[in-house]
């Protein structure tokens, strides 16, 4: 077990090289000049062309990318080109609300998607079943920023039960949540009711109710554990739907998160703001997808790394 | 299904309690968009920093709503007959957020900082006017030979050349004065001498001010102050429907929505903007370097109809770059008419009868977008083809700067109020791409005719050279002309006092305050 994470943790550092590299690239090949949204609309040439010295954006590519990949080593990602505020402490400000906003959608979403599933799958064809088919195609193709405005309109500015945006006590989060998990609740009920289905008719669901376990007992215990094992593959993966689709969720409810800052930054063409937090995404979802393994072999018996 | 779903928002409905609107005693401003860069006064290049500075620092003078400059840490000054020196006469009694008292080396030290080439700020134009300011700031001197503290109360500041529009440069926010102790995370702790002080800042979401109890110019009327940082417009439009926000810059496409109902509309409050939105024809580019072309385009577009129906009539049709309420905008000027027929005659006189392709850029701003599909529309009537490209804004205005682009839409704010903000960085040669001038026009009676007024004293003369500058320009079409803008904000009942600025550092919602009694859930 252990060594698969060590081997894992290993693997992942080549691809985080990748993504570093490829990042490095496009925002060098992309059109958009840092130095002269750092000045605002109006500059003279030797301003910009004294902080590009400043900044060391005349020099060759390598030699850039050397001391960014030093800098890295160090533990230091740099000081954003607009604000001059170390970006490893803007990450460590905003990620937290991110986090907190993808878990609580996540959380929303299993809790919501799973029952949903499990209980049209109890029933294939039924009245609640054809329902949640319903709804679900309907929360699949509705986009986010739809949601999220449709959400507001109700809750906030008709009903008035809850703040139409922004952070602070938990009251604040629901609708956020409910938009970013929108999505996810519907593809989740889809996936654990096929696979409900697929496990409920099976040899040992068969011989669970043949010695006679209450139906609750057989579907709630036997089948639905059986049964999550691609629900958990979905969730992993919908992780870095999170993360993105948080970036419109922030900007609809006005949720101070690192989905905003990776917008602005890359607005403003901020370099090391843009770098830094693509770098810390990436270590992000490496982890999760190393969670998501490990989740498996919990699920499932069978499953074991060694 | 259902018990799902509802269940935690009734919860939620029965935590929330019954604060609204009618027990808050902030001020809350919902019209930031993005995170300010900082609050440092020497990093101040975008709207929502300097309206922040502008909050919590004074400058030497300041501008009013109406966009009139006004004694501010100076309560007079006097300017010599060459129009060279200016003497400022600083305020008694002035006192720092921390106590210290104001003393003319303040004001001194506050240029030098913004001016010092370690400070990295960018945006130290406005001083650049000052003698000896760019040998500083090219770090080729040890000081700034035209900054000058005779004595505590007096500044004297010495212009490398005659500058009649310098008191409006130091209204601008990076012209704030800063106390003498400045820590390392300034940016994120301001300490100044203006009307609010500086409390919490959470990034992407407030920042939050109290009310300068000692503040030399009276208390502000609240007690405190906080700005929201609301990206989304439709959502700004939801918090003020819910009370949450006390005002609101009403986006262009809820204008309807606004102005037809009698309940909402008593709530509008609108000033024409310091704004111009035109479309910058490239003047060196192909068939554009001919003025017959430029003046074929401008006749080729409805304008009126684009104001009308993309822009809700909010704003008036340009027919030069000085906005009307500005010194030197001739209201008699008659914009080029719409006639697709004289378009047709002027491209064929210029020797292009099968016309002409081009290529319009624009950012993705939707309004900008459609509005660029508009032009598109008519331009193809004359036989004008342009083909329409579309960038983020950094990219638009990278092409624009390098002349890669043969026509760009353009949103001109100005920084400070005057015809100079308008013809200088927008034509003046000098200006020329990275300065502005994205029009790369150069002509040199018009460069005389602005450089002229800048030195010029006396308003009236200053204005009739503008005048004529903007005259001269407009003949040679150097852009599309298309409308001045006008701001539109949704006050709630319950606010008195505001008024709704011209400039954007202009409101420092010193005599705002909530009306407790009326106040309450729409």
């Amino acid at each position: 077990m252990l060594t698969f994470v060590a081997r894992r943790l290993a693997l992942a550092v080549p691809t985080l090289l990748g993504v570093l590299v490829v990042v490095f690239l496009l925002l060098y090949v992309a059109p958009g000049d840092p130095v002269q949204e750092m000045v605002g609309e109006r500059a003279d040439p030797e301003t910009i062309a004294r902080l590009r010295r400043e900044l060391r954006l005349d020099e060759p590519l390598r030699v850039q990318f050397a001391s960014y990949l030093g800098g890295i080593a160090r533990g230091d990602l740099g000081r954003s080109y607009i604000t001059n505020r170390p970006i490893l402490g803007d990450i460590v400000e905003r990620f937290p609300k991110t986090l907190l906003l993808a878990g609580a959608a996540m959380l929303l979403a299993s809790v919501l998607g799973i029952t949903i599933g499990a209980l049209s799958a109890r029933k294939p064809g039924g009245w609640f079943d054809r329902a949640a088919l319903g709804a679900a195609y309907l929360g699949i193709s509705f986009p986010v920023y739809w949601v999220g405005l449709l959400l507001i309109l109700l809750f906030a500015v008709t009903l008035r039960w809850l703040p139409p945006s922004g952070y602070g006590a938990p009251i604040y989060l629901i609708l956020p949540a409910l938009a970013l998990g929108s999505r996810s609740i519907a593809f989740l009920a889809r996936v654990t009711r096929s696979s409900m289905l697929e496990v409920l008719g099976g040899d040992f669901v068969r011989t669970a109710r043949a010695k006679g376990l209450r139906e609750r007992v057989v579907v709630v215990r036997h089948a639905l554990r059986n049964a999550l094992i691609p629900v958990i593959t979905v969730l992993g993966l919908d992780f870095g739907y999170y993360l993105t689709g948080s970036i419109l969720t922030e900007t609809i409810f006005s949720w101070p998160g690192l989905g905003r800052y990776v917008v602005n930054a890359i607005a403003r063409r901020d370099l090391p703001a843009i770098q830094g937090s693509v770098l810390f995404l990436s270590v992000v979802f490496v982890l999760v997808n190393l969670i998501t393994d490990l989740a498996y072999a919990k699920a499932d018996p069978r499953v074991a790394y060694d | 299904m259902r018990r799902f779903i509802v269940l935690p928002l009734l919860v939620a409905a029965a935590c929330q309690g019954g604060d609204g609107a009618s027990e808050r005693a902030t001020l809350v401003d919902s019209r930031d968009t993005y995170d300010p860069r900082s609050l440092d006064p020497a990093l101040s290049t975008d709207v929502p920093t300097g309206r922040a500075v502008g909050y919590v620092f004074d400058g030497l003078v300041r501008f009013t709503p109406a966009a009139e400059v006004e004694p501010g840490l100076a309560t007079r000054w006097e300017v010599s007959p060459d129009g060279l020196t200016y003497t400022f006469h600083l305020r008694r009694g002035v006192t720092f957020h921390d106590g210290s008292a104001l003393a003319a080396r303040h004001v001194v030290r506050s240029f030098e900082r913004v001016l010092d080439p370690k400070s990295r700020g960018g945006r130290a134009e406005p001083l650049m006017p000052i003698r000896g300011a760019r040998d500083f700031n090219a770090g080729k001197a040890p000081r700034v030979s035209g900054l000058a503290a005779p004595d505590d109360s007096t500044v004297v500041i010495t212009l490398a050349e005659p500058l009649a529009i310098f008191p409006k440069l130091l209204a601008m926010p990076v012209a704030s004065v800063i106390p003498d102790s400045v820590p390392e995370n300034f940016g994120e702790h301001p300490v100044g001498s203006g009307p609010w002080k500086f409390v919490e800042w959470r990034h992407d979401d407030y920042i939050r001010f109290a009310a300068n109890e000692s503040y030399w110019g009276g208390r502000p009327k609240a007690d405190s102050l906080l700005a929201r940082i609301i990206p989304e417009p439709s959502t700004a439009v939801a918090e003020f429907e819910s009370g949450n926000v006390d005002v609101l810059q009403v986006p262009e496409g809820e204008t309807r929505q606004w102005d037809q109902t009698d309940e909402r509309k008593a709530l509008l409050q609108s000033v024409p903007a310091l704004r111009f939105v035109h479309v910058a024809i490239n003047t060196t580019r192909g068939p554009l370097k001919d003025a017959r072309v430029r003046r074929a385009i401008n006749h080729a577009v409805d304008v009126d109809a684009i104001l009308s129906q993309l822009f809700s009539g909010r704003g008036r049709r340009a027919a030069g770059v000085i906005p009307p309420v500005l010194g030197g905008a001739d209201s008699a000027r008659t914009p080029y008419a719409y006639d697709v027929a004289r378009a047709r005659q002027l491209l064929a006189e210029a020797g292009h009868p099968n016309g002409i392709d081009v290529e319009l850029w624009t950012s993705q701003t939707p309004v900008y977008v459609r509005m660029s599909e508009t032009i598109q529309g008519y331009l193809a009537q004359a036989g004008i083809r342009a083909k329409i490209v579309q960038r983020d804004a950094s990219s638009t205005r990278e092409a624009a700067r390098k002349g890669e682009t043969d026509m760009v839409v353009r949103d001109w704010y100005a920084d400070y109020p005057d015809a100079d903000n308008f013809l200088s960085p927008l034509l003046a040669s000098t200006n020329k791409g990275v300065g502005g001038n994205y029009s790369f026009y150069a002509s040199p009676d018009f460069d005389r005719l602005v450089t002229q007024a800048r030195r010029e004293q006396d308003e009236a003369a200053r204005s009739a050279l503008y005048a004529r500058a903007d005259s001269a320009a407009f003949a040679d079409a150097p852009m599309l002309f298309l409308l001045f803008y006008n701001e539109l904000y949704a006050v709630q009942p319950w606010v008195r006092g505001f008024e709704v600025p011209t400039i954007f550092n202009g409101q420092r919602w010193l005599n705002v305050e909530i009306q407790r009694q009326t106040a309450g859930r729409r």
